[in-house]
């Protein structure tokens, strides 16, 4: 099938190697047959986002989020309605802010999100780095990355990753993370979060095909550098998470 | 009589140190707890230069320093790259009188980006070199703007700043500020007419966001940068590369000054260039400083021959979650023309502290080793797979793994006589080097 994907701001929100995730979607979807077109959104260029199968932002500075956030504005109503027909989407590090009611800067200045979720974001001094391993509902292997953060969310009720036993999740250490509700994926996890866990990747591509209405293929295709960079990290992870 | 302490305990403290080899941090976190703001009543040199940024730093300071020397100066300055405002507190009362005095004609500190407002807090510098700033070590740096924000309490009005004027971010320190004076690069051989690598962090502007445009690049986003809406650019330069050729090795500066380089790196043009702009601010005549550093070779190089069977070899050390670091040694590799294999080893990607992220390899350009004389890559240390996940999204397909260094290192010893490049960090070289002839 033919699929289009929109990639957000490639060059604004562009942090950890996010542009890595549309790479290794575009490469697996094109590896299960289909015919992938990737469409850059500029900021202050129209974009059309009709009959779009995937939608995707990355991290940005949190002055980029926030130039990101006047041109996606915009966006909010059509996004809005996209998600809610079931069309998927990942927003990725400081993009994820953009989906909810209220971002809050550093100096207390209060943006408004598109309001796709109800949860705010309050930005601060400090910054929440660290490795993250944890447990989402939507298969039973474990979730890895990285936090590099300068916020708190609170007010998600449903979020991508459901345990934490290493990092800082949306609202504190070891809280739930990221944010889930039908085909929209979010996660302040940095970088390449589809490279690193082959799973989340799966999940994201069942859904785009959930949506068209077409059948999985019965065999998939496998990156096994993908999956053995994954077993080595969750090892690493999970040894880590286990002496804290 | 605190500081007298405080200076005493110190003193005490770096003899003992060194005498059972440890740091050089403890005896300055002893005296600030003995007098926390000693800083400010030591007496300092009449001239006090620090230097921040990504990259660069250490090497730019040993330049400084032996500038300075050349040039009859007594200098201190950290040489053990204790940065931070207990190591800095260790250097200056250890070279204090008992009555707070200095005997240097110039402090010279190597300044970590995120605490040299702690430092500066008490004094400030007479001069202040900020070499650049882009991503490294994001684990710990989050990014480039967060590291602006935390340099920025660091300047204070009366510090000269040394700054970059091809760096579009940290070019915005001189916003505001009366006392600046520019390095940089005019158009010269190697540029390229656009930014290169696989991000563009010169895309927009650091200040309003707009579209920047560019003349040309001298590497990654920096050059000649123009903002479409808000007119910042690329600034008028006071000290200038007037004249590069890393082929030959040459470099002019101010279209006068001569200098040969040991390494033919665009990294050591803008160290040398930084160096220089600072001693010249310091009231050292331009031969003095053409003597010292025309070929100089840099004591800390990162830069190792050594030999692997019949392969001759080269170590680049690249810092791990610096993609910049690793896009100039990849660009090192591609403009050599012998025959060659690259050794890529990611095995603990901190020496410092533990962490598992390896997004910093999609910010590399490898793409760059896609030339006819690099006939294979070899992919080793733990995180190889992440190595070649990675490499599956290049055009290349002359790429192996190998997990183990040791064997990979013994497989390249036993066949091939082609040039090796061992790319790696100082967490890892070590991991290669135990398995090669050092040479020189």
């Amino acid at each position: 099938m033919d699929i289009k994907i929109l990639h957000f701001y490639p060059d604004l929100m562009s942090l950890y190697g996010s542009y890595a995730n549309v790479s290794v979607l575009k490469r697996r979807l094109e590896q299960m047959g289909s015919t992938v077109k990737v469409t850059p959104v500029l900021p202050g260029q129209e974009a059309d986002l009709s009959g779009a199968d995937f939608l995707y932002m990355g991290a940005g500075t949190e002055h980029a989020q926030k130039a990101a956030l006047a041109d996606f504005a915009r966006y909010g109503q059509t996004v809005k309605d996209l998600a809610e027909s079931g069309v998927t989407m990942l927003f990725a590090g400081t993009a994820m802010e953009l989906l909810g009611k209220t971002i809050t800067d550093a100096d207390g200045k209060v943006y408004d999100g598109i309001g796709l979720a109800g949860f705010t974001a309050v930005q601060g001094n400090k910054r929440f780095v660290e490795d993250v391993y944890g447990h989402t509902d939507l298969y039973p292997e474990a979730v890895v990355g990285f936090m590099n953060k300068c916020s708190t969310i609170s007010g998600v009720e449903t979020p991508l990753l459901t345990e934490l036993s290493l990092g800082f999740g949306n609202d504190g250490e070891k809280a739930p993370e990221g944010f889930h509700r039908n085909n929209v994926f979010a996660s302040q996890l940095t970088g390449p979060l589809l490279v690193k866990n082959p799973r989340m990747l799966d999940a994201v591509v069942d859904a785009i095909y959930h949506h068209r209405d077409e059948p999985l293929p019965a065999e998939r295709p496998t990156d096994h550098w993908a999956e053995d960079g994954y077993l080595i990290t969750a090892e690493q992870l999970k040894l880590r998470s286990e002496s804290k | 009589m605190r500081m007298f302490l405080a200076i005493l305990v110190c003193k005490l403290g770096r003899f003992v140190g060194k005498l059972v080899g440890k740091g050089s941090s403890m005896p300055g976190k002893f005296a600030l707890k003995i007098c926390p703001d000693i800083l400010r009543r030591v007496q300092l040199p009449p001239h006090v230069i620090a230097v921040t940024g990504s990259n660069g730093k250490t090497s730019t300071v040993e330049m400084i320093a032996a500038i300075l020397r050349a040039d009859g100066k007594n200098v201190v300055y950290n040489e053990e790259g204790s940065n931070q405002i207990e190591g800095v507190t260790t250097l200056v009362l250890t070279h204090a009188t008992f009555g707070g005095k200095v005997k240097a004609d110039v402090l010279l500190l190597e300044s970590d980006e995120r605490y040299a407002k702690f430092s500066f807090q008490f004094f400030h510098p007479t001069q202040f070199v900020i070499t650049n700033l882009y991503r490294d070590q994001l684990t710990r740096n989050g990014h480039p703007e967060w590291v602006y924000d935390a340099i920025l309490p660091a300047i204070h009005p009366d510090t000269e700043l040394i700054l970059n004027a091809d760096d579009p971010l940290s070019s915005c320190f001189a916003q505001g500020h009366e006392k600046v004076k520019w390095f940089g690069l005019d158009h010269c051989s190697i540029d390229l007419p656009a930014p290169s690598g696989v991000y563009h962090d010169g895309a927009y502007c650091p200040i309003c966001h707009a579209p920047m445009t560019y003349d040309y690049v001298h590497y990654n986003h920096i050059g000649a940068y123009r903002c479409t809406s808000c007119g910042h650019a690329k600034p008028a330069t006071d000290y200038t590369a007037t004249a590069v050729d890393l082929e030959n090795g040459t470099l002019t500066i101010d279209g006068a000054v001569d200098i040969h380089l040991a390494f033919r790196s665009i990294y050591n043009v803008y160290n040398i260039l930084a160096a220089y702009a600072a001693c010249r601010e310091c009231g050292v005549g331009g031969e003095t400083a053409r003597g010292v550093i025309n070929n100089y070779i840099l004591k800390n190089g990162r830069m190792q021959k050594f030999a692997l069977g019949h392969h001759h070899g080269t170590l680049l050390t690249s810092k791990h979650e610096n993609s910049i670091a690793y896009d100039t040694n990849l660009r090192y590799v591609a403009s050599t023309k012998a025959d060659c294999t690259v050794l890529i080893i990611v095995d603990a990607v901190s020496r410092k502290y533990f962490t598992s992220e390896t997004s910093w390899l999609w910010d590399i350009d490898f793409d760059q080793l896609d030339k006819p004389h690099v006939k294979r890559v070899v992919l080793s240390g733990r995180y190889c797979n992440d190595l070649a996940e990675r490499f599956s999204f290049t055009n290349m397909t002359n790429w192996t793994v190998q997990p183990d260094i040791a064997a990979a290192a013994a497989k390249l010893k036993a066949e091939g006589c082609e040039d090796l490049y061992v790319v790696t960090c100082f967490s890892d070289r070590d991991k290669l080097l135990a398995h090669v002839e050092k040479e020189g």
